[in-house]
């Protein structure tokens, strides 16, 4: 049985490669069908925000090429609700279809899996 | 065990002096090192072009050192090195650049080359950051 | 099914000790390297987040960090240990979580 690993990605996608760089193992992996989640926390979540213009700085659109992450057999997508609320965000106003979780939630979903990588 | 180790941060930062640590005690405790990868600014290890001070440890030679005497598996993402400027030969070939500066215990290759050694390791630990 | 996390930056100008506090599992156990070892330092807000911790997370350091800061006056609870102790820990847990 395939191992599985979560992807927890933490930063915004303005702060330079790390958002890009967390996304890519992401897609490697489904690549690949393995069985992959992705979390995003602290300020990952800034990446998931609407309206959002890359070309602004001269930078691709990550937004795109995460609503490609279903896509890619990569469907367990998560938020973390105290990061969202840190920040200001609204839950419902989101560019992608993620499930938003508590502390004790994402408790039991690191849990979960096989190996974790935090970027 | 069997142990993948991915290492995301420079030579110069303590991260990568503290993998490699945890690298020689993994084979030290008799455990096997599926793979060495290296990614985002880890890349960096694997440059033949750093040159360190007299009195100051040479991280990226010793990281080659490890992996040439233990006959590793050292992989470094191919994406992540071209964009920080680490070069094999064929790449610096293929993207007309000056010079190839990859140290060759290593290897250029993919993200997928990350999750096979996931696959197959019982543990993967990374390091990275400070 | 649990988990060893592993802190690397100083928790005085960086979240990540904070966000991790909010992310232990009862049984999991933090490992404190590199500058991450400053939350240890007495008389801080950081040093009693990690002593009022519930008894079930587990708390160790790398001693070499903790010798080159000079760290001595360290909670009881914490446990130092070295390279050898840092391997067995990542073979002891379920799995490895490093806040980079």
């Amino acid at each position: 049985m395939a191992r599985s690993m979560l992807i927890i990605t933490r930063q915004s996608p303005w702060s330079g490669p790390t958002a890009r760089e967390a996304l890519d193992i992401a897609l490697a992996g489904g690549a690949f069908e393995l069985p992959l989640g992705m979390l995003f926390l602290d300020d990952g979540v800034f990446q998931l925000t609407q309206a959002q213009q890359a070309a602004q700085l001269q930078q691709k659109d990550l937004t795109a090429n995460l609503q490609a992450l279903p896509m890619f057999g990569i469907d367990s997508l998560y938020a973390a609700k105290r990061s969202l609320s840190e920040r200001g965000l609204d839950a419902t106003k989101l560019s992608l279809l993620v499930e938003v979780l508590d502390d004790d939630a994402l408790r039991t979903l690191i849990n979960s899996y096989d190996h974790v990588i935090t970027l | 065990m069997k142990f993948a180790i991915a290492l995301f941060s420079p030579a110069h930062s303590p991260a990568s002096r503290r993998a490699l640590r945890f690298a020689e005690a993994a084979l030290a405790a008799g455990h096997e090192i599926v793979r060495l990868f290296l990614y985002q600014d880890g890349v960096h290890n694997a440059s033949a072009n750093i040159v360190t001070a007299q009195d100051e440890l040479d991280l990226a030679g010793e990281w080659a050192r490890f992996v040439r005497s233990h006959d590793l598996d050292g992989v470094v993402c191919i994406a992540a090195g071209l964009r920080r400027g680490v070069l094999d030969e064929q790449e610096a070939k293929r993207q007309s650049r000056p010079a190839a500066n990859l140290l060759p215990v290593w290897e250029l290759s993919g993200l997928g080359q990350l999750h096979e050694a996931a696959q197959q390791a019982d543990r993967l630990v990374c390091f990275g950051g400070h | 099914m649990a988990t060893l996390h592993m802190l690397s930056y100083s928790p005085f100008a960086d979240s990540r000790l904070a966000s991790c506090l909010r992310l232990l599992a009862a049984d999991d156990a933090l490992l404190l390297t590199g500058d991450a070892v400053y939350a240890l330092q007495a008389n801080t807000a950081q040093r009693q987040a990690l002593e009022l911790m519930p008894v079930s997370i587990a708390l160790f350091a790398l001693e070499e960090d903790l010798a080159a800061r000079g760290l001595t006056a360290v909670p009881e609870r914490l446990q130092a240990i070295d390279y050898a102790g840092f391997v067995e820990l990542c073979c002891r847990y379920d799995r490895t979580n490093a806040w980079l």
